[in-house]
């Protein structure tokens, strides 16, 4: 029912894309794409503490949590309370945690549903407007049970956009020691209101180059792109 | 990152400037595991930045401590900072100590 290990995807009205740039050889970042129904998308993004190769141990641990967990059942806020408790004990014991954002989309309707542990928020690019999701809660591994805001629900439109990111991009070093930043992403986002997921990946990416051109980075980053295709079929640009 | 010791009515205060992450965190730990005052103050008041390592190291130092009926405590957050850690839920974990539950 749900396939994963997905680095781009394309399904029903749904699209999405993404990237991962460690600051090392192996990096504590992850995202991944799993189909639900041939029609719905669950797309996840994490961070797990640490650098190098601990922490990209460790991810893999949580990534394979994850898909186990999302093939049980897709709902987000089940998959974060779930990963919670059967990575909880595994995180607690090496004194680290992990923070992930998972969205539901259902390619029909465009009804998104959001929860967050521990994770920046994403963006939501609707109608030329750009939004940052409120929801919030606790990382994995930090509490027993799972705590939080709750789920968010967000209705798409065709051609609305999500963007979901790590800390290593908003928190990369430019020129002056100054951060890319929360509202440079969210202004170059909004600079895109015609481009499909892959162009808008590499807008940012290509952003971010230029603001960090020269200067090396201490922390993984890592993007990812959902869209609302405006019609069935439409041409894809990556 | 520099580390300065002050004691303070009894309090430890370990004043933190620069930067804290995966590469100089076993530094701040060593520091805060020698203390033996009942309360540790980090001050972050000269921080510019701090990874999750260093967030997860607070932490551990902060239930290692509250077993022991210890305290540690961080004050002079920066505001950039204080964001990173009101998303990771730093607050709401040392909320659930004090209120010594689900933790």
């Amino acid at each position: 029912m749900i396939g994963y290990n997905r680095k781009a995807i394309r399904v029903g009205k749904l699209e999405g894309c993404g990237s991962s740039l460690p600051a090392g050889k192996v990096g504590g970042d992850f995202f991944e794409f799993f189909v639900h129904n041939n029609k719905n998308v669950v797309a996840a993004i994490g961070d797990v503490m640490g650098k190098g190769f601990p922490a990209a141990c460790l991810m893999k641990t949580i990534h394979t949590m994850l898909c186990e967990c999302v093939n049980i059942t897709p709902h987000p806020l089940e998959v974060v309370r779930r990963l919670n408790k059967i990575g909880g004990d595994e995180l607690r014991r090496r004194g680290a945690f992990v923070t992930l954002c998972i969205i539901y989309c259902d390619g029909e309707t465009g009804r998104l549903s959001c929860v967050n542990a521990g994770h920046h928020p994403p963006i939501i690019v609707s109608n030329g407007e750009v939004k940052v999701v409120r929801c919030r809660g606790v990382a994995l591994g930090l509490l027993e049970d799972y705590l939080g805001t709750g789920e968010e629900e967000i209705y798409l439109s065709p051609g609305d956009m999500v963007v979901m990111y790590t800390d290593g991009l908003v928190e990369a070093f430019g020129p002056g020691e100054k951060r890319y930043g929360l509202e440079r992403l969210k202004k170059i986002v909004h600079q895109q209101p015609d481009a499909d997921a892959a162009k808008m990946k590499r807008c940012i990416l290509s952003d971010l180059k230029n603001f960090t051109r020269g200067y090396s980075q201490r922390d993984d980053i890592t993007l990812l792109v959902l869209r609302v295709l405006k019609k069935a079929g439409e041409g894809c640009g990556d | 990152m520099e580390i300065r010791l002050q004691h303070r009515d009894g309090v430890a205060v370990i004043k933190v400037l620069g930067e804290l992450d995966y590469s100089n965190v076993e530094k701040l730990e060593f520091e805060i595991k020698r203390r033996w005052e009942k309360v540790i103050e980090i001050d972050f008041g000269n921080m510019r930045f701090i990874d999750s390592s260093g967030v997860g190291m607070l932490l551990n130092q902060a239930r290692r401590l509250h077993k022991q009926g210890r305290t540690l405590r961080i004050v002079n957050i920066p505001d950039f900072i204080r964001e990173n850690l009101e998303i990771i839920g730093y607050f709401q974990v040392m909320e659930c100590l004090e209120r010594n539950k689900n933790i």
